[in-house]
């Protein structure tokens, strides 16, 4: 499990079908991050360790009363 | 105050929300609100006193790892070369050199110096990687704000030379805004850009993501002798009194040692002190001749002090010295021996010590360990014999423990450092422990010349000094050896709830008396004393069980944190006419004692003693001679029957100071403390001085007041309990908690969608960020019976204010989710990870989950919704969490938190999770004047009544609210908003600015008139259903309304069937697991005395524990019928099948007298239990 070289040797049945890398937030500098499965949790430009989820694109709408 | 009443009540100017724009805009280099940052000083001092030294005064952590008592090992070794080991510091005791030849080789440890470094983070794999990591990032990671603990640990073996090491001693939690943080110096710019509040004062630890803070306590005052009367102590044996001596004696690095001195009516005096919680009873004389070669000749003239012709006192000195004379200890020495005899096993100490060297060890450490010279250390404890005997002739009262005068502050830094030292001494003594394993193994490794073996040792015997101290913040629980004289083990740290600004500020400023007390039945210690004033706020203390013994600091009163260098002091107290102690030397007993910091410095004559403290503390504030300003000049003179006289000077740390003005002097700027304050003549207002006689007066009279008590607008107004629930609730308000809301992520947080700022203000609310943090709304209040709705403290809501947003909040959950906890093996590899693994596309989870196993930020989760999921690759499945809920919510943010060991993957997540919270029925609000009441109707805007120019009430109450609990002030603010509202200014609501010539209403009366309203406050109405004009004319108008955190959501408790108990079958208890509530025996009876027997047995049968069973009609048992399998029946029975099973009396052997009955379980369940114990019970059915 070593997860410096993560492309590498996808053992037999992984569940992750494709490796979807993610956009995050660095929640020190703001810089985008492209994170995928399995890689640790750190901001490339900075080096912080807590990333914030972006808000969705997909609209969100709720019933207004 | 008539000065301030003539002349217009100043404005408090605008509501500066033009410049505060500016300054958020731009934040500056500067703060804002220094006197903000003033309120956690006592916290920030006194920890940065832990690591950091004046030139005056070591650091507290040197001082104490001066005082660890030696470290020795030796390892009996037949052919030490150098054996002859002498010590340093007192090489004349050390002669005997054969003792020691058969220890062997000695190797003596101790720690040099102790450092702390900022907290770092290694965030790469090499050096190149380490970076300051701020306390934000802490507190979104759930992770504590630590920095590296390194000792220098050095030994020496024989008379060798000095080695040492650096021990890393683990991670130490560090205080926010201490000289150990890393946001120490951070200007209010760089504090958001490092996402902590733009004003952030610090003073606290995060711990595990929580902000935690070391409670203030309240402490004995140290080094003062104090007279004590206390039943108690007579119980102790035969022959002791209830008199006593107490002194609170502290050592440079702030621990402290109590000593008690016991009267006993046979004439002799007992020293009680404790080692590691163990008390020992010492007899007087020993200690005194211990500590000085002395005859009983200058024993006696020390205590009597020339005063031959006392006879109730020559006679007490003479029953002790004859006491002490069949011991047969003639000599300093033998005294020494005798204690170390006594006391081998009590001190852990290097066995080469002889009996004398640990006497003077025990002298050392129990002692009156506030001095060093034993000289000085004799004539403190004849001092505590000379007021010994004063106490028990009546010369002198007792000493008050409960009054502020005899008390001082516990800071957080002296628990602090007294747990590192102990902690730092238990790693030697844990060194030594495996050392002296070895040797007594005669392991052939163990050799002392070796210095791997020694750096082995040191690394071996577990030095994380840091687990400790995180341990005891995070749970306030004190483990420790010697208990630090505290006398509490638990219950030190408090959360920094951050319920609002208000509640988050009083957190730094409430001092608390000690659980110990919380106890107590009887009610002294709680009372509000005159002492007090000044430094407790008389206001701002909890109704309840803590009434009066957690307290708040007034604003104005600080804590000295600084050991200023007094050297000089006795020079020039003999240049103002003191005679100073001469060992010996008789002096006239009519002159009472000079005690600076509780070292005996002289004597003088009472006349005196008042022209040298009058003389001093002109000196003082005019800042001569370099005497500190917040010394204390305490001149308790020569009275009958009260406090025993003397001079006291207190110049230590940790005592509770405010500034007064000195009226004798330009220089006016005067610091006060709590014990000479009782001796002085202050000035509360103008009136009160009287010429010649007052020295001092307050600045203002809301000096006595804490910050909180000072926000309640026109608190003078009102009956005093009404400001103390006030106080109470401000604490509780939905209002702003911080103003980095995006950077947190705090368990539960409650938030004010749009709070105001109050047009009724104190002028301390601008200088405490008060408009940064706004707790409530200005509302439109009418004062009237209107919709039947509102009885009993209840309030009407205009539903279209509510529509329009009045008092919207919502809740910020938060939530935190660790796989390595969930995975079945903590510590291996990791099994499981973030992500959805297989799921289709159309699963009802990814209505909420994205594709990363995370909840969309801003999806709308509905309890049972999906909230996060996971893939475990070891059973090779999905498993998806749902959202408990069971409100719904809104996903506010997602936080992906990295750890340190960076090859492993995403394991921990932040979810927050906001729940909107508008105002409903059954919501709690308040005024500022401890005026509560429930929401009870949203009523309809067309139905509420108007003002003649058209104004609707936004919230009702009704009138009954005002005649018993008298709170007049809620009608001047009332009257102040409406006109400042008009005219367009804030209205100043500091407290004693009115008077009898001009009063309030005049004042605000006038406004209103010329904004064209009725000058008294009240207009004429209309009633919004009839259109009619009311006969009365209602009181109308603005208050700022408060809403309260306890909402119905949170509270309502329903249930009809659910959860049961298995044993009882009754309904569980608890909101959490939707129980219900007890129907008691007082409900019951209720139920009879209305013979409402159906209801009676709906509620407590039916609906509760409700059961059919079977009872034998010829035995009455309901435990002996039983299921038998049809195949054991009787065959005769009627039921009688093949398949089926039949309930037969066992007793009986029949199935012929069964019958089922309805019964409450319990009662089933006690007939079983009663079978148990050979008790039969039976039931007559027909």
């Amino acid at each position: 499990m070593n997860a410096g070289n993560p492309p590498q040797m996808p053992t037999t049945g992984m569940p992750i079908s494709m490796p979807v890398a993610m956009v995050y937030l660095c929640a020190d500098c703001g810089e985008d991050n492209e994170i995928k499965p399995k890689e640790p949790i750190r901001c490339r430009t900075c080096g912080h360790r807590v990333l914030y989820k972006k808000r969705t694109a997909r609209m969100v709408q709720f019933e207004a009363r | 105050m008539s000065t301030v009443a003539q002349e217009p009540v100043p404005s408090v100017g605008s509501f500066g929300t033009l410049e505060r724009k500016r300054v958020h805009e731009n934040p500056g280099n500067q703060f804002q609100y220094p006197a903000l940052h003033s309120l956690a000083a006592p916290h920030i001092d006194s920890f940065n006193a832990i690591f950091q030294g004046t030139d005056s005064s070591p650091s507290w952590i040197s001082a104490a790892l001066k005082d660890i008592p030696p470290k020795v090992v030796h390892d009996h070794l037949k052919g030490a070369k150098s054996a002859a080991y002498i010590e340093d510091s007192d090489e004349e005791d050390h002669g005997e050199q054969t003792s020691t030849n058969k220890l062997g080789n000695r190797i003596q440890f101790w720690i040099d110096s102790v450092d702390l470094t900022k907290p770092m983070a290694n965030l790469g794999g090499d050096q190149s990687h380490i970076q300051r990591i701020y306390p934000s990032e802490a507190r979104d990671c759930s992770t504590s704000y630590q920095g590296k603990l390194q000792a220098k640990v050095c030994w020496r073996v024989n008379h060798g030379p000095v080695l040492s090491d650096v021990c890393p001693m683990g991670y130490l939690p560090v205080m926010v805004k201490s000289n150990r943080c890393n946001t120490e110096h951070l200007s209010p710019k760089e504090h958001i850009r490092h996402r902590e509040e733009s004003e952030d004062f610090g003073g606290y630890f995060v711990i595990n993501g929580n902000e935690k803070i070391v409670r203030l306590l309240i402490a004995q005052r140290r080094n003062y002798i104090m007279g004590i009367n206390r039943p108690t102590f007579a119980d102790r044996g035969p022959a002791y009194t209830t008199y006593g001596t107490s002194i609170r004696c502290v050592r440079p690095d702030q621990s402290s040692s109590t000593m008690t001195l016991h009267y006993l009516s046979n004439g002799v005096l007992t020293l009680r002190f404790y080692i590691d919680k163990r008390e020992y009873l010492v007899p007087y004389m020993i200690i005194l001749r211990a500590l000085v070669d002395t005859s009983d000749r200058d024993v006696f003239l020390a205590l009597a002090r020339g005063d031959v012709e006392n006879t109730f006192l020559t006679e007490r000195i003479e029953l002790l010295l004859r006491s002490f004379s069949p011991l047969g200890l003639f000599t300093q020495q033998q005294c020494l021996e005798y204690l170390g005899v006594r006391f081998h096993s009590a001190l852990s100490l290097p066995e080469e010590y002889t009996p004398a060297q640990i006497g003077k060890e025990l002298l050392r450490q129990c002692i009156s360990v506030h001095v060093t010279d034993n000289q000085e250390k004799f004539n403190v404890l004849v001092a505590m014999a000379q007021k010994l005997y004063a106490l028990v002739a009546g010369e002198c009262s007792p000493d008050n423990a409960d009054s502020a005068q005899n008390q001082e502050v516990l800071l957080p830094g002296q628990i602090y450092t007294g747990l590192l030292k102990e902690n730092l001494e238990g790693y030697l003594d844990n060194i030594l422990f495996r050392i002296r394993q070895d040797v007594s193994r005669g392991s052939r490794l163990c050799n002392f010349s070796d210095p791997v073996y020694v750096t082995r040792m040191l690394r071996r015997s577990n030095p994380d000094v840091g687990r400790k101290l995180h341990y005891f913040l995070s749970t306030g629980n004190l483990v420790s050896r010697s208990g630090l004289d505290l006398l509490q083990s638990g219950g030190f740290v408090i959360i920094a709830e951050r319920i609002n600004f208000l509640r988050y500020l009083a957190h730094f400023r409430c001092i608390h008396r000690g659980a110990f007390f919380a106890e107590m039945k009887t009610t002294t210690v709680r009372k509000l004393r005159p002492e007090s004033w000044g430094f407790l706020c008389p206001v701002h203390t909890p109704d309840g069980s803590p009434c009066g013994l957690l307290n708040h600091l007034s604003y104005t009163c600080q804590v000295s944190h600084r050991t200023p260098d007094v050297s000089k002091l006795p020079g020039l107290l003999v240049s103002l006419g003191m005679s100073q102690v001469l060992h010996g030397h008789v002096s006239n007993p009519n002159h009472i004692t000079v005690q600076l910091d509780g070292r005996v410095i002289g004597y003088c004559s009472p006349h005196l003693a008042v022209d040298i403290a009058r003389k001093l503390r002109h000196l003082k504030v005019s800042k001569q001679h370099n005497l500190p300003l917040d010394m204390e000049i305490g001149y308790v003179p020569v009275s009958h029957g009260g406090q025993y006289p003397g001079l006291y000077l207190f110049t230590t740390p940790c005592r509770m100071v405010r500034p007064v003005k000195y009226l004798s002097s330009k220089a006016n700027y005067d610091i006060v403390g709590s014990f000479e304050q009782v001796y002085m003549d202050i000035a509360c207002v103008d009136e009160d001085v009287i010429p010649n006689v007052t020295t001092h007066q307050e600045y203002a009279p809301t000096y006595i007041m804490s910050v909180l008590a000072n926000m309640t607008p026109f608190s003078d107004f009102n009956p005093s309990p009404r400001n103390m629930y006030q106080c109470q609730m401000g604490k509780q308000t939905m209002g702003t908690p911080a103003q980095a809301l995006k950077c947190r992520s705090d368990n539960k947080l409650y938030v004010l969608q749009t709070g105001q700022t109050p047009i009724v203000r104190s002028r301390l609310h601008n200088a405490y960020a008060f408009d940064e943090y706004p707790n409530g709304t200005n509302a439109c209040v009418a004062v009237i019976s209107y919709t039947g709705y509102d009885m009993e403290d209840a309030m009407i809501l205009n539903k279209s204010g509510h529509e329009r947003g009045f008092a919207y909040g919502s809740v910020y959950k938060s939530e935190l989710v660790d796989l390595t906890s969930q995975a079945r093996r903590g510590g291996g590899p990791v099994t499981l990870q973030f992500g959805l693994g297989e799921m289709d596309e159309d699963s009802p989870a990814r209505r909420t989950l994205d594709v990363d196993g995370l909840p969309f930020v801003g999806a709308h989760l509905k309890a049972g919704d999906a909230f996060y999921a996971f893939y475990d690759t070891e059973r090779k499945r999905t498993v998806v969490k749902s959202y408990k809920g069971p409100e719904e919510g809104y996903v506010d943010s997602v936080r992906l938190l990295g750890q340190d060991d960076i090859t492993r993957p995403l394991q921990r997540i932040k979810i927050v999770v906001r729940i909107p919270r508008a105002p409903l029925i059954g919501d709690k609000f308040s005024s500022r004047h401890g005026q509560k009441g429930v929401c009870s109707q949203k009523w309809p805007s067309v139905d509420m009544p108007f003002s003649e120019s058209g104004v609707q009430p936004d919230v009702i109450i009704n009138p009954h609210a005002f005649p018993s609990r008298m709170t007049i002030g809620m009608f001047v603010e009332s009257m102040a908003a409406k006109a400042g509202a008009m005219h367009g200014n804030p209205q100043d609501c500091t407290p004693f600015q009115f008077s009898e010539d001009y009063t309030a209403s005049e004042h605000f009366g006038e406004q209103l008139a010329k904004a064209g309203f009725n000058y008294y406050g009240n207009e004429p109405m209309y009633s919004g259903i009839t259109g009619k004009e009311f006969e009365a004319d209602i009181y109308f108008g603005v208050v700022y309304y408060q809403r309260l955190r306890h909402m119905v959501n949170d509270k309502f408790q329903v249930r009809s069937t659910g959860t049961i108990n298995p044993l009882t079958r009754q309904p569980v208890k608890g909101r959490k697991r939707a129980g219900g509530i007890r129907f008691g025996e007082m409900e019951r009876d209720s139920l009879i005395a209305h013979g409402t027997a159906y209801l009676l047995q709906d509620r407590l049968l039916h609906c509760s524990d409700y059961c059919q069973t079977h009872v034998c009609k010829l035995c009455g048992s309901i435990v002996s019928p039983v299921n038998v399998p049809s195949a054991f029946a009787n065959p005769g029975s009627r039921e009688f099948s093949k398949y089926k099973s039949v309930v037969e009396c066992k007793t009986c052997a029949t199935a012929d007298g069964i019958t089922v009955i309805s019964l409450p379980y319990v009662f089933k369940y006690l007939a079983s239990e009663l079978g148990a114990m050979n008790i039969r019970m039976t039931l007559k059915v027909d």
